[in-house]
């Protein structure tokens, strides 16, 4: 209330500016009481951090209690959480970090980590690995490079995973249908989904030229590779070759309707046809089976994508990043060190963003997890994870978020017949050059 | 909005003091305090971060840097949206041609229905209330949802044309049909323009339909004659405000595509990609270029309207005079 009578006492031999100036103030100060409090608790010896995540209810509820855990071992430590669904997260971030306040730790991915690190949004993890404050020794060597742009580390990943192909075995038995194996061919799967639409009058697999990940195994099985550095791994001749495989696919029936394929393109993991019932298979990453499970009642199959599973590699589902201008790096840090490695929290955990990445906490979750499906997911990670060749693709670069977005976009245009493969690879190639700023 | 209550307090006291002229101004400077939270309101959140889009719109800037760091790239962003960006010039054929169906429709059915309701009855109200409803909920969110399930393939409008044994389409979902289901939505929400029309008709001199019926003249004649022409106020006001509103479509396209402009982009409205370069891909600094270039649009066709509204406006006051 001060500011309001210091406001009136000078209008007693009024001048216009101190008038003016009072009237500007007022405002002003009632402004800044409304946004006081920022600072409160710190000087009670609490620490408090924001944490930001994507995720359904589940993740909360694991990580809820994984940072409980963490509070109660460190009673000085509390956290202001937040988090919600997939769809809108980045654009939230974005906002919070243009606003000069993103959270204290936020989960980010393979997507977006290349734009954050590359603006110096994220606290460079070397030096803590260094002196021991966040230790990666029992990491996976590629898991711990995936995270790594420009030389700096810029996320730990709080999980590992590859991708996994989705089938609906409940619709496979009811109709006496043999189900897809690892290592089948393209062209196989292919007559294999056509065969399956024709048995059970359910399209047998959701078309995947829109499927970024699966581009990708694609064109590594085929010597190529999604990126070369910050340029474009592949030419139009390999795109054309992947937008004519699937539209052979459509013409034997193996897909659902466009409207149908473009509704299991959506980012969402509950979209996926084999969830919504309205296809046999559906491509996603391995530890989203038991997200998926949720949305059905069917029993899920789950195994690698078409071709050679040698170019699939172990990549790191999701980081835990710092910021760079947080208040309490130290303790971020030893948060992120805290939920990567400790084997309580590992155990809360289990694989809900996917494999823990550290081996030891791993091989302990593994033998203790409960649950069917992520016990399915871990067998089968484990059977893939022998089979991954020796070299692993670099995290995408900048852009790469953009490249996702003009594939589904080109590819539709082809889904819909409005453009041919050729066509469609030609534009590919143009928007993705454009989108990563290649030459 | 505690600031206005507060501020009376410390300004009233001040009121009586001896001498006119010095009353006379402390009264000015009263009103600069009553206006000060919305002056400030005006600055803080309207001008000054419009001037700093203005900036914005010629450097390189992202969300993710502090603004200091942004580089100046003068009109590099503009001349990428004018020659190199084929989505951009997609956005604005899809907004044009959202504008110019969806705007008549509207006012059509908005004047249609408020004629229909221009009369005493018993009960008129309500269906007054009924109509103006789908507008009430406006842009919402919840309203966009509801649309795309209805006219989904297996929505609730294809389960209605089953029943002619017609198969219906994948509305929403069919690159040839999602903009004419937005165009439809906005269509149905034309309550506030039908309520304006419907002051607007109150407003008619009842004399001159009764003179035009001691005439002879028909229904259609009345209509054309005296009706059209002495709403033609409202009419032009009704046009400009949806025109503006028409442009800047973004919640129904937004939720119908979830933020993607898809099916292949025939909903990309021109504020959508707006919100993907920004906030997607996060080049800030080439969606406030898009953002001026659309207020210098639409700020020409307003300009447009209201000089060709001399030729079809009539203000029956100005010859009163």
């Amino acid at each position: 209330m001060e500011p309001i009578t210091q406001a009136v006492t000078p209008a007693q031999g009024t001048t216009r500016r101190r008038l003016l100036a009072a009237a500007l103030t007022v405002p002003l100060l009632l402004g800044a009481a409304a946004c006081g409090g920022d600072d409160a608790g710190g000087d009670s010896g609490k620490t408090e951090l924001s944490i930001f995540w994507w995720g359904a209810e589940k993740r909360a509820e694991l990580t809820d209690q994984a940072l409980a855990l963490y509070s109660q071992k460190h009673p000085d430590v509390t956290f202001k959480k937040t988090w919600q669904g997939n769809q809108g997260y980045f654009d939230k971030l974005a906002t919070l970090t243009a606003g000069g306040n993103p959270p204290d730790l936020f989960q980010i991915d393979d997507n977006y980590i290349s734009e954050y690190a590359g603006r110096g949004v994220t606290l460079d993890l070397t030096e803590y690995t260094g002196n021991g404050k966040l230790d990666v020794s029992k990491f996976p060597e590629s898991l711990l490079k995936y995270g790594e742009v420009d030389g700096k580390l810029a996320g730990v990943a709080l999980g590992e995973n590859t991708q996994g192909l989705v089938y609906d075995k409940t619709l496979l038995t009811k109709n006496k249908l043999p189900e897809p194996k690892t290592g089948m061919s393209w062209e196989e799967f292919v007559d294999w989904a056509a065969n399956v639409t024709k048995v059970s009058k359910l399209p047998g697999t959701q078309d995947a030229s829109a499927v970024y990940q699966a581009l990708w195994v694609y064109l590594r099985q085929n010597g190529k590779d999604l990126y070369a550095g910050k340029q474009l791994g592949f030419d139009e001749a390999d795109i054309t070759k992947w937008f004519a495989l699937w539209k052979g696919a459509r013409d034997k029936g193996a897909t659902p309707t466009p409207d149908v394929i473009h509704e299991g393109n959506a980012s969402d993991v509950s979209k996926q046809l084999v969830a919504t019932g309205k296809a046999g298979t559906s491509w996603v990453w391995a530890n989203q089976m038991p997200e998926l499970k949720k949305s059905t009642d069917n029993e899920l199959g789950l195994i690698a994508y078409p071709g050679d599973p040698s170019a699939q590699w172990a990549r790191a589902s999701m980081y835990m990043s710092a910021f760079r201008g947080g208040k309490h790096k130290d303790v971020a840090v030893d948060v992120i060190n805290f939920l990567a490695n400790d084997p309580e929290a590992g155990k809360i955990l289990g694989t809900d963003r996917g494999l823990p990445p550290n081996l030891d906490v791993r091989k302990q979750v593994a033998a203790t997890v409960e649950d069917p499906n992520m016990k399915q997911t871990i067998a089968v990670m484990d059977e893939l994870g022998k089979k991954y060749g020796p070299t692993a693709p670099t995290v995408p670069p900048q852009g790469h978020s953009k490249v996702r977005s003009e594939l589904i976009r080109v590819a539709e245009e082809v889904i819909y017949s409005r453009q041919t493969p050729e066509q469609g690879a030609a534009a590919f190639v143009t928007a993705a050059k454009a989108a990563i700023g290649a030459s | 909005m505690t600031a206005p209550t507060l501020t009376p307090a410390p300004v009233a006291p001040a009121a009586p003091q001896p001498g006119r002229r010095v009353r006379r101004r402390q009264e000015n400077l009263a009103g600069y305090v009553f206006l000060s939270p919305w002056l400030l309101g005006l600055l803080g959140i309207t001008a000054i971060p419009m001037l700093i889009s203005l900036y914005l719109s010629f450097t390189d800037y992202s969300p993710l840097i502090p603004l200091t760091e942004a580089n100046w790239i003068g009109l590099e962003n503009y001349r990428r949206m004018f020659t190199a960006d084929q989505s951009y010039w997609h956005a604005v054929q899809v907004t044009i041609t959202f504008a110019l169906v969806a705007v008549p429709l509207k006012l059509a059915s908005a004047l249609a229905v408020a004629l229909l309701l221009n009369r005493t009855m018993r009960g008129i109200s309500v269906f007054r209330g009924l109509f103006y409803l789908p507008s009430l909920l406006g842009g919402s969110v919840a309203l966009a949802i509801v649309w795309v399930s209805m006219f989904n393939r297996d929505g609730a409008f294809n389960s209605f044309l089953a029943i002619f044994g017609i198969e219906g389409l994948p509305w929403v979902n069919d690159p040839d049909w999602a903009l004419s289901t937005l165009i439809l939505l906005a269509v149905w929400q034309f309550g506030a323009p039908m309520v304006i029309f419907l002051a607007g008709l109150k407003q008619v001199p009842v004399e001159l339909y009764e003179a035009a019926s001691v005439d002879g003249a028909s229904p259609w004649r009345k209509f054309v004659h005296i009706t059209l022409p002495m709403l033609s106020p409202v009419i032009f006001f009704n046009l400009v405000l949806e025109t503006i509103n028409g442009f800047q479509g973004f919640t129904s396209a937004f939720v119908l595509s979830n933020g993607t402009g898809g099916p292949v982009d025939s909903t990309l409205m021109y504020s959508l990609n707006l919100y993907i370069a920004g906030f997607v891909d996060l080049n800030m600094g080439y969606a406030s270029a898009m953002a001026w270039v659309f207020l210098l649009v639409i700020g020409a066709i307003t300009v447009l309207l209201f000089n060709t509204g001399r030729f079809w406006v009539h203000y029956s006051d100005n010859e009163e005079r």
